[in-house]
């Protein structure tokens, strides 16, 4: 019985002692999140509440302020439509791609082809773009020799679709090699085993490979929308501080008032919009470990 | 077990020293934790001055105009003598007499010596171009005689005491074209130097005027600058500094540090030696420098950010080197004190002058302003503890933009490191009022004394009475026509009712030009922009301006106005100056745009060659309309508050405002007389000024003082000036872009009035 009793004691010893050794290792990664991430943030709450220069308490009028913009509205709208439209697009495409590569037998070298437009700069991207997509460049040079009229691109509707579309170009690489991952971990048996009892293709896609997948699934989502917002370096380098309104996004709106001392505003916007993003990767990771 | 605990160990060693090797890569900077010097460049800082660690640096050369007593219209060189003497030929302004003054006392005082020939003195039998003092005080002139037959190069020698000779050398002919001397330089008391409109530079003997040596220089990719110390002769161009042996005529070694000092720095404008050619002290824009033949660097011995000699408008013609601490420098400074812009400045070594001066005030504006330089250089000759440090972000050549270089001012400032004087050129004024960022200026514009426009100078002025920014100049939007194609008075309906107004115009300046006297009108009360306006303003314009011609696209506009010693000044297309040449020889039916100085004559010339012309307000859906520019601010978050007023009232006072440098016109009023009164032309009698298009299209103007009741319309009329133009950069851009497209006929004028609405809309919500 004494044994027994010091055994446990030891134990307990031990699990206290692990835990303040790993909190000593995780120790300076998190004093880097703390110092560079945790305190501006609890900065940028505090001036959520103050005036933009003169820091004087306004309480929470820098947030009906900011609700009550229209270009901030504008902003949000535009932002969750894109990524509503994108991250959906996006995984079904990599998915799709992903599943192909994966039965191919030359689906590595083909990987890394895709792999190809996330090494680009934004900038040789942008460039492009503008070659392109002006209304005096190449893609109206190309229709006026086919007798179709042009268009100035970047300054009307289709402005979205081409961020859209770049958006998929740019990041199709990167979500298939995490599903290419997700489906490297499916043991081959599984699938012998349904192939023996008569299932086809489509079914062991939708009731193996599938299910198989969901784990990945909020990883590359999460990834995905996070990704989603560095579309803002091209349609920023193309277009300037103030775009077609289609694509004017949240960082759009940022950038300008940095600009004009108005952190305030900046301030507020920021809180909100990461209480938001925060609600909703919350949300997903909810969603997934029920499932789970 | 063992083996794992000794991982643990060799694990925590390594966390512990990344953790410290980062912490000491984030400490290393400068101590002042600025990263910056407090002073002006230069690789040892001022003079001679040294520095340890704690103890500032001392020395510095403090720079003086002198009140010479003799009012040179113009100086051609002035040397140090063999005799310790001062010696300067030039012309007297006061009656422009050509003569040799001399000075005992170090540049304090001047006497006549005596005045060139009499057959030099009449512009009817010639001019001269050039004319060089040897070191024993013999004057030599390159004359070209205007004669029956022809214009003649010759060679006047003239001996310490003014006896004068012709020389019988001879510039050899150039093909048919008349060859004249382009250089001349008298190193020491036996030979001339002197290179022709070929690029060959001639040593020649001065007892017999024969050729000991020639040196060819010029090619088809290089002209070169001549210079000589000693037995060197030098020859500089924008890359490379070569080196000649007078005694021997041969090329002498490269001297690699001389010629990197000087295309670092810019050509020279005048050297001088004290040891008979050893070592050389060469002027440039960016201040005094010292270089031993054969060493290896080029020391810099005054900063010309800190004085008259870096000064956008200070052509220094000669140097003379007293001693080691003493020297004089002989400048066109069209801003001197002196009436005809000749001065004769010392600059003297002070011991107990800190090396760099204790105080630095930072001035930021997005653009480079030659009137702030200019400016700066005086206020720095006053305040010697004072360095301003000031920054023309966009001009910098960092690529960076508009957008960006707000956003880093924006750091800057909210984090304490930011500008104490703002030139708010092509910033959001108004937002940055709103802000805070700026101080109130009334107090301080109030203790200037000096009598201001009001209309203009309050135009930032708020409900409290508050003026946080003020416009130090402003410029007036005007058109100049004959009478068919606009009467004065005439409104923007009935010019835009016209036919054949903007012939030969390209239709982005003119959406710009006109954007100044409509824009204003289009705001509304709650600061949104009125479409219907902007319609108008299209359909009008488009209207007016009629079919585009693409065959001036991509011709580049922009002429050279270039006046002795003055330098090249370019002229952009949205100035009023700009057409007044193409008006005249009616390459253009009216001429429109911002004027930014009032030049008379040549008013007065286009006029007569117009069978009725007229100068007056340009028409624009708002009246009476100005620009206000180099708009001035000072920092809330300065850190030195006092010091900044100090400048930005002394940017207000007379001396500041009556500097010229076609950044506007004065807000001050006597300065504002002092610019359009044309006084540097009385007492000149009237002489003529060439303008033209080419040789076939040339105009003759009068340049003399501009006549009172022209003075006092001119007053009338900015006082009358109610609007300012709206300040906003952002709009103006999307203006321009849509309306070019709009007169270029790819868009209508809705389409276009919708787009600026799209683009105006986002950026007034924000």
């Amino acid at each position: 019985m004494r044994t027994k009793v010091s055994r446990e004691k030891k134990s307990r010893k031990n699990k206290k002692h692990k835990s303040v050794w790993g909190f000593l290792w995780i120790l300076p990664s998190f004093l880097g999140v703390m110092v560079f991430y945790l305190l501006p943030y609890a900065d940028v709450v505090r001036r959520s509440f103050l005036g933009a220069v003169d820091n004087r308490f306004v309480g929470i009028e820098n947030y009906k302020t900011v609700l009550g913009n229209t270009a901030f509205q504008l902003a949000v709208k535009n932002t969750f439509l894109f990524t509503l439209l994108c991250i959906p697009v996006l995984i079904i495409i990599a998915l799709f791609c992903a599943v192909t590569l994966y039965k191919s037998k030359y689906g590595g070298i083909i990987k890394s082809a895709f792999l190809m437009p996330m090494a680009l700069p934004a900038v040789s991207v942008a460039l492009v773009w503008r070659l392109l997509f002006h209304s005096q460049g190449l893609l109206n040079h190309w229709l006026s020799n086919m007798d179709i009229a042009g268009n100035d691109w970047m300054n009307n509707g289709s402005a979205f679709w081409i961020l859209f579309i770049s958006y998929i170009w740019k990041n199709l690489g990167y979500d298939i090699v995490l599903w290419m991952a997700g489906l490297a971990g499916i043991s081959s048996n599984i699938y012998e085993a349904a192939r023996v009892d008569g299932a086809g293709e489509r079914q062991c896609f939708f009731y193996i490979t599938l299910p198989n997948l969901k784990s990945s699934l909020y990883t590359i989502t999460v990834l995905s929308f996070l990704n989603s917002f560095k579309v803002f370096r091209e349609a920023y380098l193309v277009a300037g501080d103030y775009p077609h309104e289609s694509i004017y996004m949240m960082q759009h709106l940022f950038n300008n008032w940095f600009r004009a001392f108005s952190f305030d505003k900046m301030a507020a916007a920021a809180v909100m919009e990461s209480a938001v993003l925060l609600a909703l990767i919350m949300l997903l990771q909810k969603a997934w470990d029920s499932k789970e | 077990m063992k083996d794992r605990k000794w991982r643990r160990v060799l694990g925590t060693l390594l966390a512990a020293i990344l953790i410290c090797a980062s912490l000491t890569g984030c400490s290393t900077g400068s101590k002042d934790g600025t990263g910056k010097d407090a002073g002006a460049g230069g690789e040892d800082g001022q003079g001679n001055g040294t520095e340890s660690a704690g103890e500032q640096a001392m020395g510095r050369f403090l720079e003086e105009e002198l009140d010479t007593g003799v009012v040179f219209g113009n100086i051609y060189d002035m040397k140090k003598l063999e005799d310790g003497s001062l010696r300067i030929i030039g012309t007297n302004g006061d009656n422009g007499n050509s003569g040799v003054w001399d000075s005992s006392d170090g540049g304090k005082t001047w006497q006549s010596v005596y005045d060139l020939p009499e057959e030099m003195q009449n512009p009817e039998k010639g001019w001269m171009d050039y004319a060089a003092i040897s070191p024993g005080g013999q004057v030599v002139c390159a004359f070209n005689e205007d004669t029956s037959s022809g214009v003649h190069p010759v060679l006047y020698l003239m001996d310490k005491e003014g006896k004068a000779d012709k020389m019988s050398f001879e510039l050899p002919k150039e093909g048919e074209s008349l060859n004249i001397t382009t250089d001349l330089l008298f190193p020491s008391n036996e030979w001339i130097v002197l290179k022709d409109g070929a690029g060959t530079a001639y040593q020649i003997n001065v007892s017999d005027s024969s050729v000991k040596y020639t040196y060819e220089l010029d090619s088809d990719v290089s002209v070169f600058q001549l210079y000589a110390v000693g037995n060197t002769l030098i020859a500089q161009d924008e890359t490379q500094v070569l080196c000649y042996d007078l005694q021997t005529g041969e090329q002498k070694d490269s001297e690699e540090a001389l010629s990197k000092g000087g295309s670092e720095n810019g050509l020279f404008h005048a050297v001088d030696t004290l040891d008979g050619g050893e070592s050389i002290y060469c002027l440039s824009g960016g201040g005094l420098y010292h270089y031993k033949f054969g060493g290896s660097v080029m020391e810099q011995l005054i900063d010309g950010n800190m004085n008259s000699l870096g000064a956008p408008a200070f052509y220094p013609i000669a140097l003379a080197m007293i001693d080691e601490q003493n020297l004089l420098v002989a400048a066109n400074d069209t801003n001197a004190s002196s009436a005809t812009g000749i001065c004769v400045l010392k600059y003297t070594y002070s011991a107990d002058t800190p090396a760099k001066p204790d105080k630095e005030l930072k001035m930021y504006s997005l653009y480079d302003n030659k009137e702030i330089r200019q400016s700066i250089s005086r206020f720095q000759k006053e305040h010697t503890d004072v360095y301003v440090n000031y920054q023309a972000v966009l001009s910098e050549g960092n690529g960076i933009n508009v957008s960006d270089a707000l956003k880093t001012m924006a750091t800057e400032i909210m984090a304490g490191n930011g500008p104490d004087v703002l030139l708010l050129d092509g910033m959001p004024v108004e937002t940055y009022i709103e802000k805070g960022i700026l101080k109130d200026l009334s107090a301080l514009l109030k203790e200037s004394g000096g009598s201001y426009f009001e209309n203009i100078l309050n135009v930032y002025q708020d409900a409290q009475g508050q003026i946080c920014a003020a416009p130090a100049r402003f410029m007036i939007p005007m058109i100049h026509a004959d009478s068919a194609y606009y009467s004065p008075g005439e409104d923007f309906d009935a010019f835009t009712e016209r036919k054949d107004t903007m012939v030969n115009m390209l239709p982005g300046t003119v959406v710009e030009k006109f954007w100044y006297t409509c824009g204003a009108a289009w705001q509304k009360e709650d600061k949104t922009l009125d479409e219907s306006k902007i319609t108008e303003f299209l359909t009008k314009l488009k209207n007016a301006y009629g079919e585009y011609d693409s065959s001036r696209e991509g011709e580049t506009v922009g002429m050279s106005m270039t006046m002795e010693g003055a330098g090249t000044e370019e002229v952009g297309d949205i100035y009023l100056s700009r057409g007044e040449l193409e008006l005249a020889f009616e390459k253009i039916n009216t001429n429109f745009g911002l004027c930014r100085d009032m030049d008379y004559g040549m008013q007065q010339a286009v006029d007569k060659k117009l069978k009725d012309g007229k100068m007056d307000l340009m028409p624009g859906q708002a009246d009476h309309v100005f620009v206000p520019t180099m708009v001035l601010g000072i920092s809330s978050k300065s850190a030195q508050p006092e010091m900044a007023e100090e400048f930005v009232k002394y940017l207000f006072s007379q001396e500041a405002q009556k500097i010229s440098q076609f950044g506007g016109f004065p807000v001050e009023k006597e300065s504002f007389r002092s610019v359009i009164d044309g006084h540097e032309y009385e007492g000149l009698g009237g002489i003529v000024g060439v303008a033209g298009l080419g040789m076939e299209e040339r105009l003759d103007y009068a340049m003399e003082p501009t006549p009172e009741e022209e003075i006092a319309k001119m007053t009338g009329l900015v006082e009358s000036l109610k609007t300012p133009s709206l300040q906003d950069d952002v709009i103006k851009e999307a203006v321009v872009e849509q309306g070019e497209k709009v007169l270029k006929g790819e868009l209508s004028p809705e389409e276009g009035a919708a787009a600026i609405m799209q683009k105006v809309n986002i950026y007034l919500a924000e």
